[in-house]
């Protein structure tokens, strides 16, 4: 069994950001903290469960522009086996379909049985690259799963949509996206740690792929802030007749 | 040259994030002059058809007789009723994601993922880094759009008869290596989160699982649905298909009710553009009351039930 898995590197979900001077971007500066994106880290302890079960090579495929390599070694640290990155800023920034060829070109030859990534990139908002390889290699996909059983022969996942359960039957190979509750990802122990700085990493400057820009960022903002907050006075009472006056006179909720 | 819109039904039913997708369309038609149709993938198509009808989708190309699910052949499907479009617009819920990247695939076209806003036919806002900045991007060539579920107004009603043209989708049969194999009704069974007017949700504040009986009562009388915060989901009192957030889901109701919810800035940035945000919480330097436009600083144990019995008395009930 061989397990892919996409690995992306964002900025810290906590960070505050600020925007640039001719507002097209936010400020990209030292203080912003870089951690894989939360949903591969489902994708990657999922693999290492797997692994673990019933046994398979783990190694992460990451496109990246030089924060990434601490982000590639807590994977091993949880027991990745090993790294790949492509380092190419144009890459990173070009179209969401020139990063999924370029994914789909590094992890063909590898023969992986399962491609795994998160459901959502954190930063971008993108959910796109992992249905989109799925249809580069001709592989069925699978997103948003919070449910998977892994036997020799195929996959049983579970997911939530719109409000349904569903339940999906596959055969290998079959591109999969996690969601948040599909497991709790381990921290990695020291001496994880430290066999993680040994394990093969092998950077690459380019997939060999074209590079487009189809579509193109020019403009950052902050969200609309909405005006200042208003608290109710008066008894518990008064608060409430309040409220409901308000959203029933002049909201027209009720 | 058109603009097609997927209309994602389930069982006969139009759901509201399609409407949404049509709304977009509409704008982009305004802007371009270009004609809109609508795509229907069902059981039973009449009904899907017909509602789309009452916003005023006037050409729909329709499958038949499909009941159950499958992301391959709806994007083929897709790929083949929309491949002389020059937008493919899905809404950006679980199957619309799912879809949208193969058809972009299949016809080599430029994604435009989740969009927020429509500034002119090749220019739309995104919402990036859990909602904490918005970015405008340009896009050229061909495009598949994915719009954010609750942020569009469902367009007014404007009632047509659609003209249908009817295909036969290809069939899945049982060489297709995937399948779905079962639909569960959901665990909680109640209007899901992205499609609500009205949410109301619970926090750390509520200090167990069983205590968010009075949020479901609330939430029964006000036909809202019930949201959770992340500090509530991971606790494990309520599951995360609730939480709404940065972690969670994105919504934009007319009317979020918060409580026992301190405004997290990940909560925050989930719900944030509601309409009308209410908060109860007995800390009254709580960050939610920053954005509240009725903020109620009480125990919310005393607040919500009393909430609940005046808003009955008021409906009638």
């Amino acid at each position: 069994m061989k397990i892919v898995c996409l690995l992306k590197v964002v900025p810290d979900t906590e960070t505050r950001f600020q925007i640039n001077s001719d507002s097209t971007d936010v400020v990209w500066d030292a203080s912003i903290d870089y951690i894989m994106n939360p949903y591969d880290e489902y994708a990657v302890e999922e693999a290492i469960k797997i692994k673990e079960s019933i046994g398979a090579d783990v190694i992460t495929v990451t496109i990246g522009k030089g924060e990434e390599e601490k982000s590639i070694r807590k994977a091993m640290a949880m027991g990745v086996d090993e790294g790949i990155l492509i380092e190419n800023p144009d890459l990173v920034n070009s179209d969401p379909l020139s990063i999924a060829k370029a994914y789909a070109e590094v992890v063909k030859p590898l023969g992986a049985d399962i491609i795994f990534c998160g459901k959502i990139e954190t930063d971008t908002s993108e959910s796109f690259v992992g249905p989109a390889v799925a249809a580069l290699l001709n592989m069925p996909v699978i997103t948003e799963i919070s449910g998977l059983e892994v036997s020799e022969s195929g996959i049983v996942a579970t997911r939530d949509a719109s409000g349904r359960k569903e339940k999906f039957e596959s055969s290998y190979p079959v591109v999969l996206t996690a969601e948040k509750g599909l497991n709790e990802p381990r921290y990695p122990k020291l001496p994880m740690i430290m066999k993680a700085k040994k394990k093969p990493l092998a950077k690459k400057d380019d997939a060999g792929t074209v590079i487009r820009t189809s579509v193109k960022q020019i403009k950052a903002e902050l969200p609309p802030s909405k005006g200042a907050g208003k608290k109710l006075e008066g008894s518990i009472d008064d608060i409430v007749g309040q409220l409901v006056d308000g959203l029933q006179n002049k909201d027209k909720m009720i | 040259m058109s603009i097609a819109v997927f209309l994602e039904s389930y069982n006969g039913e139009l759901i509201k994030a399609s409407k949404e997708a049509v709304a977009v369309g509409k704008t982009i038609a305004e802007k371009t002059g270009k004609s809109l149709f609508g795509i229907v993938l069902d059981d039973n198509v009449d009904n899907v058809i017909s509602a789309a009808g009452q916003i005023g989708v006037d050409t729909i190309k329709a499958a038949s007789g499909v009941s159950l699910y499958h992301p391959t052949m709806y994007s083929r499907f897709i790929v083949n009723a929309g491949k002389d479009a020059d937008y493919i617009i899905l809404p950006a819920t679980v199957w619309g994601s799912e879809i949208a990247p193969q058809v972009t695939v299949k016809l080599d076209a430029t994604p435009v993922s989740d969009i927020i806003g429509v500034e002119d036919a090749n220019t739309f806002k995104r919402s990036l880094h859990g909602n904490k900045i918005h970015g405008t991007v340009k896009a050229e060539g061909k495009m598949i759009i994915t719009v954010r579920a609750g942020v569009f107004d469902v367009p007014a009603e404007n009632v047509v008869t659609p003209n249908v043209e009817t295909i036969s989708p290809e069939t899945m049969d049982s060489d297709s290596i995937m399948k779905l194999a079962e639909i569960l009704a959901s665990s909680t069974g109640t209007i899901e989160l992205t499609e609500a007017d009205i949410i109301v949700s619970g926090g750390r504040g509520m200090g167990g699982p069983d205590q968010f009986n009075i949020i479901e009562d609330l939430a029964e009388v006000m036909t809202a649905a019930v949201g959770a915060s992340r500090a509530a989901v991971d606790a494990g009192w309520r599951e995360h298909s609730d939480q709404v957030g940065q972690t969670g889901k994105f919504v934009s109701p007319k009317l979020y009710i918060a409580a026992g919810i301190s405004g997290a800035i990940q909560h925050l940035a989930g719900m944030s553009s509601s309409e009308i945000i209410v908060a109860i919480n007995k800390d009254e330097e709580a960050p939610i009351f920053k954005i509240a436009d009725y903020g109620l600083v009480g125990d919310l144990f005393e607040v919500v039930p009393k909430l609940t019995e005046a808003i009955k008395k008021v409906k009638g009930l």
